[in-house]
């Protein structure tokens, strides 16, 4: 109240000249605030940029020792001398229990979803939505020790049995699933993701299905759909942005994810066919070996870092192809 | 203005001598509709006869719009709305708690205020209603889009851009699609839920044109708020107000000589 009256009158007593004066005040203002924000958004490329540059710093000496060599070598014997280093499990281990995950997260997560948004009685709305989020905020070290003492020794004893059982002697998949019992497994590493993922999805499909304005679902049902055929054809299709958005966020979080990890994927950089085998990820090998490392061992490491960076970078720019197609395909 | 160009497009449809009384297709009894505890509908008769025009008019939460949407029970969608009395569809109970939902609505199509194209190509919008109830080949499938967007009177205008989006469309164009697509599925009723609102005076005047034309083969029903349009399509109108049916006569009679004091009052703009 008291800004307003001395305003005006001042403008009351100079006229045109003080109001240009007042003006500029404010120019000033809108001139820090431009700049601010401005400082703030070009910090994250400076910080994007010295991660990356530093990355590569560190991991030149690597590069350097074994070139492209290094994405095919499987062997990986830091104490030989010379060192000898290959990335091969580390990647391979990575992409195949992120790709396992996220075939268990994506269906459930979606499902849960489509349950929580079109299907659910209400009472049951609140109690499912708050386990969901409780699952989000579970610390990872928790799903690593759970998947160690509970998850592990029932795949070993009681789940891998029975694959090997169904389908011991086929081609392809006898391989997949045979080889010896253990708690440390690529699969329980999966199992744990897929697990540690679902929030993400569930919770963002849940946002973005709530979205879809309830007049086109009127429309969908007003033609005589059922409940999966509006979901399928309207849906879905709707919200496809914003539900690849939540699987790419639960892919990155998949491809990084180190503590629980660690704790269940056995640090075996032997690339095995069987999913019930120990193998390891490229964070779980930075953050096993990383402590007792120095020189060129290190120098891999860190070039194991910067691969799974450039992994993240190829699967976010997959994600954006793939929505474009979609467009296309939708005819826009 | 725009009231005026508009009507005269299309007025020259408004029949002087009311047509003759038609068979009933839908027979409303004693209906009561109830948002939870609210009392929307209080004893609502009427019939809709088959193959004509019922309009209907009232200020905004007189009832109209929840009367229509009884008519495919899209009530059922929300959990505490219920209607209670008798609603024959022909032989058919709508509100037979073991109706086959898809089934009715599959006999009673319903445009909506705002065109609702669903997120695909203009093709696949029509033919996506066709493959719910039908196995066709693609050339039969070619045949009954296009015979579709002719009966939607959208044809010329779509057809060298079929796998454009659907949501490329103009709003009035939008509106004719959804009218497709809705008598592509080949209802006995339709249900126009203020239909133009959202359409600019031209597009209207193509809807109302349409809306006469569909009138040969099927059963409809409208809510608008433009009472013009109720008199320039509808060869009967129901007057509604606070949840009850106060008139329900022929239209001609309706706007000329209402015999209610309220239906009198709001076709003259006194209130609502």
């Amino acid at each position: 109240m008291a800004d307003m009256a001395v305003q005006s009158d001042v403008m009351e007593a100079a006229g045109p000249y003080d109001r240009a004066k007042a003006l500029s005040a404010f120019k000033l203002g809108d001139l820090t605030f431009y700049w601010i924000t401005r400082i703030s958004a070009i910090s994250v490329l400076l910080i994007l940029g010295g991660i990356i540059l530093s990355l590569i710093v560190g991991a030149w000496p690597a590069m350097k020792e074994y070139g492209f060599a290094f994405l095919w070598t499987q062997r990986w014997a830091p104490s030989a001398d010379p060192p000898v280093l290959g990335a091969l499990g580390p990647i391979y281990g990575t992409l195949i229990t992120s790709v396992i995950a996220m075939l268990i997260a994506i269906p459930v997560g979606i499902g849960i979803a489509v349950f929580l948004t079109e299907l659910c009685p209400q009472v049951l709305r609140r109690p499912i939505g708050i386990a969901i989020e409780l699952l989000a905020g579970i610390p990872s070290i928790i799903y690593g020790m759970w998947g160690f003492f509970v998850l592990g020794p029932f795949l070993a004893n009681t789940f891998q049995p029975f694959m090997i059982r169904i389908f011991e002697g086929v081609p392809v998949l006898g391989a997949v699933f045979a080889g010896p019992p253990s708690y440390l497994s690529l699969f329980n590493a999966a199992l744990i993701l897929a697990i540690m993922v679902l929030p993400f999805i569930t919770a963002i499909s849940v946002d973005v299905f709530k979205t879809v304005p309830p007049v086109l679902k009127e429309a969908a049902y007003g033609m005589g759909c059922t409940t999966w055929e509006v979901v399928r054809s309207v849906v879905i299709p709707y919200t496809r942005v914003g539900v690849i958005g939540g699987i790419m966020l639960a892919l990155g979080r998949a491809l990084g994810e180190t503590m629980a990890v660690t704790f269940i994927i056995g640090n075996s950089f032997r690339i095995s066919s069987s999913i019930f085998a120990p193998g390891t990820t490229i964070s779980a090998a930075i953050a096993s070996e990383f402590a007792e490392s120095d020189g060129l061992h290190q120098s891999g490491l860190i070039l194991l870092g910067l691969l799974l960076f450039v992994l993240t970078f190829f699967v976010l720019a997959g994600a954006r192809l793939m929505l474009m197609r979609l467009e296309q395909k939708a005819g826009k | 203005m725009t009231e005026l160009s508009v009507s005269t497009t299309a007025a020259g449809h408004v029949p002087q001598v009311p047509l003759p009384e038609a068979p009933p297709k839908v027979t409303v009894r004693n209906l009561n509709f109830y948002y939870g505890e609210h009392h929307a509908l209080k004893n609502i008769n009427l019939t809709l006869g088959t193959n004509r025009v019922t309009a209907f008019i009232g200020p905004s939460g007189c009832g109209k719009s929840t009367l229509l949407r009884i008519f495919n029970r899209m009530y059922d969608l929300y959990p505490g709305q219920r209607a209670v009395g008798q609603l024959m569809l022909d032989q058919t109970n709508i509100l037979d708690p073991k109706l086959d939902l898809n089934l009715l609505r599959a006999r009673v199509g319903m445009v909506f205020q705002k065109p609702t194209p669903f997120p695909m190509t203009i093709y696949e919008n029509i033919a996506f209603g066709i493959r719910l109830y039908e196995k066709i080949s693609k050339s039969e499938m070619d045949d009954r889009v296009e015979k579709a967007l002719r009966g939607g009177a959208l044809w010329n205008e779509v057809k060298d851009k079929l796998n454009a989006s659907g949501l490329s469309l103009s709003g009035g164009q939008q509106q004719r699609l959804c009218i497709a697509r809705t008598v592509a599925v080949r209802p006995e009723v339709i249900l126009f839920d203020e239909p133009c609102s959202a359409l600019d005076p031209i597009s209207t005047a193509k809807v109302e044109e349409l809306i006469q034309e569909l009138s040969e083969d099927y059963t409809i029903a409208i809510v608008t708020h433009n009472m013009q349009q109720a008199a320039r399509v509808s060869d009967k109108t129901a007057f509604m107000y606070l949840g009850e049916l106060i008139e329900f006569d022929d239209t001609n009679k309706i706007f000329t000589s209402p015999s209610d004091r309220r239906t009198q009052d709001y076709i003259t703009g006194r209130f609502g």
